[in-house]
């Protein structure tokens, strides 16, 4: 809705824009900055430790390498710990055959430089995805023609309906501000047995892989701000931004931490869209 | 407005009255318009010489005044006509006599100021009020020639814009929705087109507007920060006439006269955009098929029943509508009417007996085979209020009454089409039932020393149809689990809040060109928007107050000096004032509020205060009128989960303001207008950094919310208009050319932080090819630079 307005503000109004240089404050210090996947899929399973910096520097973030990470379930006592992979600058299980139990709580910690960082999260029960299709659509408003992609499944929970689906065209991740697919049960969850679609079309002999993740409601809600965060365009329609709220706790050190700790069971569909069997 | 006419009245009379309360023999008369018989009010009657001890006409124009000796000379004298000076004799003096005045062939301004005695703000009860006459409204250059009220207002000292092209107004630290917006006494709940762009008021049928900032009257409450009064011009009761305008991007039509007879008048007044008609010239066929339109409707009818009693009914309608495509559809639409009973019992004693009914309600449609709803919502508030006015004598006036108000918030309802996948959404409705009681005393304790003091007793109850959620721990939030929820009957209570509201107010004369006021007043409030953007969308949601929000408490002192020099032509006030909030809520981060049944679990709530100095130096007579204004003043918010529980600037703080309107007459037929605005940047935050997150450039924030500033905002609009001046034709017309932003100042209306790519802000990386830079950037939207447009208006 918000999107919407937007876009017809801008028609309305003959808006113009121009690119600025602002002076802008900056951090005292760098903030870790904390991405954490754990899943019932060993591939999806890694932690990413990179620190914020200045807004205008363009370089790439600096990555921490020498952190001490770990997946313990407070329950059994059992502790997998992470190793730092040089190569793809993330950390790993030492263990890669490690994942996560449906109904198990698990809890992430990393230690750097004297400061502690805490997450938890409940390992849920994956939904059944029935069949994933594509079919050929005119355009319609706000979706423009091409081949557009179905999924039908079934959600049976009550409680913790928050999901969201990643889509990866041709091995490249759609991860434009628009491209994110967060859904909940706020409409219900029916369209999800009747097909749910998603918003952007793809085109002929595209391989589309489908990721879809069962979230808790924390990590959820981050991703759910960090949207909000990248579609907020500093003006009045806009609520004064903030950081998304992070669901990692700081128990020693006297930093800040930002990002999110992910419990989340992962299935994925991987389809060739070929206009034959349209 | 039977109001603001027994407010003129009173403010006017307790200067008279003392003199004919003591004398036995006197004659009566009636002062009327000569070219359209309406009855002047507040007209200056006195025996040559004697002008201390003359009286004012009343809200019919009728006047007595006292004889001590006969034959002798009466002066009549109202500003904006030319004076009538009668001899009386012993035989005339028996029975009432009519006078009529002809108006002075001055510029209208000059007429217009005749509401207003020229000494009155040295001498009235009022602090913190502004009054804007239409006329000086409709000089003022206005953005696309739109003449716009409560763009208007924004010019005034202590009332702040949230930004460009809105008509969000901001007073003396309050936020946008503790105005209370009425028309003809019944309030407007968006008061706004276009998405605040324009105001919803077609001005040609207004008859004045006054802005409280915060000292208002006992016989108002409601809301915490302002009062904007505005009143539906009544119709004359000589002949048909009109008046409109064709502008650049709406027209407008007004007719009045008489309806049955001289003692009933109507007016009807209209006004329909056609921001469509471009859009239609577009080549894109994606906007072409748009639809984006407004219209306005209002209408009042007066009767005089007899010369004691008058009905009047007013109604406005007024919505927009934006249409995509014949598939999506947003519309909404303000609907209020009131009934206005005044009744002079006698000449001291007064009853106005007011009835309203205000809805505001939406409907946003989507017509999607798999995704369509129709998703709408009904706001309503009806109200009774009765008020009663005695004058004492003695320079006293007292009133009393009662107001009784039912706000309906209906349920947000979401309503799938047949074939659709999603779920309907119903909440549960919100009624509040609010009755206030309300006294006040004006008092003249010595002639230097003037008193007013009023209280006005809030009892709320909020009441069924509803559900309570009770969550654990008592406290809502967003994770917490509801443990149980509790259903009421209709009109059964749910939660009931009661404040006392003292209004105080001193007035003391140093001399008859000098005066000093000071007032104390208390506000609540119990209906508030659930936002933290700050302009206001259709779609706001309105939460009542009940067992999770707590009323807004609003305190305001005030402390002011007033002075008038050159023969009252000149008007210099100065305002100090400190106001102090509670209750006031915010949104928390992520917050969901239009479809949850469980808005409490989204807000937060804390304090606010405001202070500042309010300079305004006036001029309303002469070829040239106009004001310069400047304001200096702070706002905070104090709100517990916000900027880490510190204290904050809301957006709207923008402690420099500079205002300059003039307006001049050249000749007849050319005047001229001129506005220059000058603010502090609304405070914002500007991200402290980046990270990546999610395959995403994120702009990191600071946990302190709006430490940063936009850059100063200024801007100059003019405007010329040129009018036939040969007042004996039947059709007049003039022509308004405006331009807004003169100097095409680049007034930012938004920053936003990303990545830009290949040095171009309209890159688009999955459309335009390869990327070869990407560099963190700031990609600044403005609005309206050097803005012209044409009006021709009319007048039959």
């Amino acid at each position: 809705m918000k999107r919407l307005l937007v876009i017809l503000f801008s028609i309305a109004l003959w808006s113009c824009q121009e690119e600025v240089v602002l002076p802008l404050g900056e951090e005292e210090s760098p903030i870790p900055t904390i991405e954490a996947y754990w899943t019932d899929q060993p591939t999806f399973n890694e932690v990413k430790i990179t620190l914020s910096k200045d807004y205008y520097d363009s370089a790439d973030v600096e990555v921490v390498n020498d952190a001490e990470v770990s997946i313990i379930n407070p329950n059994t006592g059992k502790v997998i710990p992470f190793v730092y992979l040089g190569g793809a600058n993330i950390y790993r299980p030492t263990n890669p055959h490690e994942r996560a139990i449906v109904g198990e709580t698990y809890q992430l910690n990393v230690k750097w430089q004297g400061q502690e960082f805490v997450s938890e999260g409940l390992m849920l029960q994956a939904p059944t995805v029935d069949s994933v299709t594509w079919s050929f659509e005119e355009e319609r408003l706000f979706r423009d023609e091409g081949y557009y992609i179905k999924v039908y499944g079934q959600i049976p929970f009550e409680e913790d309906n928050n999901y969201r689906i990643r889509v990866i065209e041709n091995d490249t991740l759609k991860n434009q501000r628009e491209d994110y697919l967060l859904f909940d049960d706020t409409f219900g969850l029916e369209f999800f047995e009747q097909g749910l679609e998603l918003g952007y079309p793809f085109e002929e002999n595209d391989k589309v892989r489908l990721e879809l993740f069962r979230l808790n409601r924390d990590a959820y809600d981050y991703l759910n701000q960090l949207v909000n965060l990248l579609f907020n365009d500093g003006g009045l329609f806009s609520p004064p931004p903030q950081n998304p709220d992070s669901n990692i706790r700081v128990v020693r050190g006297d930093t800040d931490v930002l990002g999110y700790f992910v419990v989340t069971p992962v299935l994925s569909r991987t389809v060739l869209i070929q206009a034959k069997y349209d | 407005m039977p109001f603001f006419r027994v407010l003129t009245l009173f403010f006017l009379a307790s200067f008279g009255f003392q003199a004919f309360s003591q004398q036995q023999r006197s004659i009566v008369g009636e002062v009327l318009d000569v070219s359209n018989s309406e009855p002047l009010v507040g007209a200056n009657v006195y025996w040559e010489g004697k002008s201390s001890s003359g009286v004012v006409s009343d809200i019919n124009g009728k006047f007595q005044l006292a004889v001590s000796e006969l034959p002798f000379r009466l002066v009549i004298s109202y500003v904006g006509y030319e004076q009538s000076i009668r001899i009386i004799n012993e035989k005339e003096a028996e029975k009432p006599i009519r006078f009529f005045l002809k108006p002075e062939e001055m510029s209208l301004d000059e007429i217009i100021i005749q509401e207003r005695r020229p000494d009155e703000q040295v001498k009235n009860m009022e602090m913190g009020k502004a009054t804007v006459p239409i006329e000086t409204i409709k000089n003022i250059p206005a953005l696309f020639g739109e003449v716009d009220l409560l763009r208007s207002l924004q010019l005034l000292p202590g009332v702040k814009s949230a930004g460009e092209g809105t008509t969000g107004i901001f007073v003396r630290g309050g936020s946008a929705d503790q105005n209370l917006v009425q028309l003809d006494g019944a309030p407007v709940y968006n008061p706004s087109h276009f998405f605040g762009i324009f105001s919803v008021f077609n001005p040609d049928g207004l008859k004045s507007v006054d802005l409280y900032k915060g000292n208002m009257p006992a016989s108002f409450g409601g809301r915490a920060a302002s009062l904007i009064d505005v009143s539906l011009r009544e119709g004359n009761n000589v002949k048909i006439r009109g008046e409109g305008g064709i502008g650049s991007i709406s027209s407008r039509l007004t007719l009045d006269g008489p309806l049955f007879g001289k003692n009933s008048t109507f007016i009807i007044s209209g006004r329909r955009t056609y921001a469509d008609l471009f859009l239609k010239l577009s080549s894109d066929e994606n906007i072409k098929n748009n639809k984006l339109n407004f219209h306005d409707l209002s209408g009042k009818v007066a009767f005089v029943l007899n010369n004691r009693d008058k009905i009047s009914l007013s109604s406005y309608e007024g919505s927009d509508f934006l249409g995509l495509d014949e598939e999506f559809g947003l519309g909404w639409t303000n609907w209020v009417s009131s009934v206005n009973w005044s009744r002079v019992n006698t000449e001291k004693f007064f009853f106005d007996l007011q009835g309203y009914h205000s809805r505001y309600s939406y409907t946003v449609e989507f017509d999607d085979p798999e995704n369509g709803f129709e998703w709408s919502n009904k706001l309503s508030e009806s109200g009774l209020k009765a008020l009663w006015t005695l004058l004492p004598g003695s320079g006293t006036q007292v009133k009393w009454g009662v107001h009784s108000q039912y706000y309906h918030f209906a349920p947000i309802d979401l309503e799938p089409s047949p074939e659709s996948a999603i779920q309907p959404i119903a909440t549960n409705p919100k009624n509040g039932l609010l009755n206030n009681l309300f006294a006040s005393v004006e008092q003249e304790v010595s002639p230097k020393l003037r008193v007013e003091a009023g209280l006005r007793w809030g009892l709320f109850n909020q009441v069924g149809k509803g559900v309570d959620y009770l969550y654990e721990g008592g406290k809502p939030g967003p994770e917490i689990d509801i443990t149980d929820s509790l259903s009421y009957g209709t009109l059964e209570n749910m939660q009931f809040y009661q404040g006392l509201e003292p209004r105080l107010a001193f007035r003391y004369l140093i001399n008859e060109r000098f005066s000093i006021k000071t007032a104390y007043n208390r506000n609540f409030q119990y209906i508030q928007i659930a936002s933290n953007s700050s302009a206001g969308l259709p779609i706001d949601r309105w939460v009542l107050s009940g067992r999770y929000v707590e009323p807004v408490r609003s305190d305001q002192v005030s402390l002011g000096l007033f002075h008038n020099f050159d023969q009252n032509r000149w008007e210099f006030s100065v305002e100090g004032y400190y106001k102090d909030l509670d209750n006031v809520i915010d949104l928390r981060n992520g917050a969901q509020v239009l479809f949850t049944d469980q808005v409490e679990t989204e807000l937060l709530a804390g304090k606010g205060w405001a202070y500042g100095a309010e300079f305004l130096l006036r001029k309303n007579i002469g070829k040239t009128t106009g004001w310069l204004a400047y304001t200096w003043s702070r706002t905070w918010r104090k709100i517990d989960g916000v900027s880490k529980n510190e204290p904050y600037n809301p957006r709207f703080d923008r402690p420099n303001d500079v205002t300059l309107v003039l307006n001049h007459e050249f000749s007849p037929s050319w005047s001229a207008g001129l506005t220059f605005v000058y603010t502090t940047g609304q405070a914002v935050s500007y991200p402290v950094g980046s990270y990546e997150m999610d395959n995403q450039f994120v702009p990191l924030y600071s946990e302190y919310r709006n430490l940063d500033r936009f850059p100063n905002y200024h801007r100059m609009d003019a405007s010329v208009t040129w009018k036939n001046a040969d007042k004996g034709r039947k059709w007049r017309g003039s022509w308004n050319f405006s331009i807004y932003n003169l100097y095409g100042r680049k007034n930012p209306f938004a920053y936003e932080f990303r990545k830009i790519y290949n040095d171009d802000i309209n890159f688009d990386t999955s459309e335009d090819g390869e990327i070869i830079s990407a560099t963190p950037g700031v990609v600044m939207t403005y609005l309206f630079t050097f803005l012209p447009s044409i009006t021709y208006n009319f007048q039959f």
